[in-house]
């Protein structure tokens, strides 16, 4: 209520601003950068595997299932972008499509799947596929995943 | 890769019919994604623009992935998108030049928009693997494009005045080009058609007169009367004469920040 009152006398209300502006340049500059993209959830992630697993494809849907989307707190799997794994000869392969044909997150997405499934002692390649057929559509969203975003106000 | 691709040079060769096809589409994307762009700003509001912002991503997502077919073919994806000079683009000629307005901006969603999608909806159900599998999801994102521009065109229409001679002119003028670029009457063409990998023009022309003919008749225009510009054809870039502005090739190919590109 305060700033309401200051910002009715416009030279104040600019000087104000132009403080926040500093705080905030100052609270930005004291963070150290980071070495290289890191989107949200990778704090969440769980430590790799001791042993390789007896079903790695499942082990990779468990993987996946700690990446989420950039923009929605939700996990690749739940939106349903995850059309299919596989693992041959060290190679985990991951079949992925993407909600928009310009979805400006695609590199992210890419990077944290290889990231978290990186991690595993018992991956030595990362392949992903990208896949367009069928068409995402809301309809490939799971029931939690769904839930997951309206916790966050975002019907689907 | 090699009967489709007749040099070792993209810069200098003649593409075969399949390829020049794929860069007809991807290069109307790509200069109609530019034209959008450029109402992001100063469209009649902010949810215009928004619109205009959004069709634009989705036209560039939409070229990304036409280019990339081409690598499929053998060649080069980014000597494609960010080599060539605009004497060797491919896209329909309504779009050398920006939008003069609104209306024209209008016009050109309906019409070359329109005619993109028919052709892709072609593409889409030949035999081009890659064809089947992608543009499935392009024709998805453009139905929200028809939807738009259907009800802007309609609504302009409506209007009269000034705003609806705009859009009738501004879509009168575009017309001839589009539909020539939409229904080529070359060899190239018919190799695709006896190829298998797009429709025969007349199931083009239904198509198109079914997606796009009674929202072109709100302004009073009558597709059927409208016959292709095909003076000064060139089979090879598949298009009328001319060529896009170099402002917006330069701005296609990224020329700016060439060294920062990261793909």
């Amino acid at each position: 209520m305060a700033e309401l009152t200051r910002s009715a006398v416009p030279g104040e209300a600019r000087r104000s601003a132009v403080r926040r502006r500093r705080s905030l340049a100052t609270i930005l500059a004291a963070q150290p950068a980071p070495a290289v993209h890191a989107s949200g959830g990778r704090d969440q992630w769980s430590a790799p595997l001791d042993e390789a697993p007896a079903d790695k494809e499942a082990a990779l849907r468990d993987a996946l299932g700690e990446v989420q989307d950039p923009e929605l707190p939700i996990s690749l799997l739940d939106l349903g972008l995850v059309y299919g794994v596989g693992f041959d000869g060290g190679t985990a392969r991951v079949d992925l499509t993407f909600t928009a044909t310009a979805c400006p997150c695609m590199d992210f997405i890419k990077q944290d799947v290889r990231d978290r499934i990186g991690l595993e002692p018992w991956v030595d390649a990362v392949e992903i596929n990208e896949v367009w057929d069928p068409p995402w559509t809301t309809a490939r969203m799971t029931d939690e995943g769904r839930r997951k975003l309206g916790r966050f106000g975002v019907s689907a | 890769m090699g009967e489709e691709r007749a040099g070792r040079d993209s810069r200098v060769m003649t593409p075969a019919p399949l390829a020049r096809h794929i860069l007809s589409l991807a290069d109307t994307k790509r200069l109609l994604g530019i034209r959008y762009s450029d109402w992001l700003l100063g469209s009649p509001s902010i949810e215009t623009g928004i619109a205009a912002s959004s069709m634009s991503q989705d036209e560039w997502g939409h070229a990304r992935l036409l280019y990339a077919m081409l690598k499929r073919l053998g060649f080069d994806p980014f000597e494609v998108e960010h080599e060539r000079p605009a004497a060797r683009y491919y896209s329909a000629p309504a779009l050398d030049r920006p939008f003069a307005d609104w209306a024209h901006f209008v016009a050109a969603v309906v019409v070359v928009d329109g005619a993109l999608s028919v052709a892709l909806e072609s593409f889409a159900d030949g035999k081009f693997a890659l064809a089947r599998s992608r543009v499935p999801k392009m024709l998805a994102e453009e139905e929200y494009h028809r939807r738009f521009g259907a009800a802007w065109f309609s609504r302009l229409a409506a209007a009269g005045g000034e705003g609806a001679a705009r859009l009738r002119d501004s879509a009168g003028a575009m017309l001839p080009t589009t539909l020539a670029w939409l229904l080529p009457a070359d060899t190239v063409h018919d190799t695709l058609v006896a190829d298998g990998h797009v429709w025969p023009e007349d199931r083009v022309r239904d198509r198109c007169r079914r997606r796009v003919g009674d929202t072109l008749a709100t302004a009073g225009i009558d597709l059927d009367a409208v016959e292709p510009a095909r003076a000064g054809w060139d089979p090879e870039r598949r298009r009328g004469p001319g060529a896009p502005g170099e402002e917006a090739v330069e701005r296609a190919r990224g020329d700016l920040n060439r060294d920062l590109f990261v793909e």
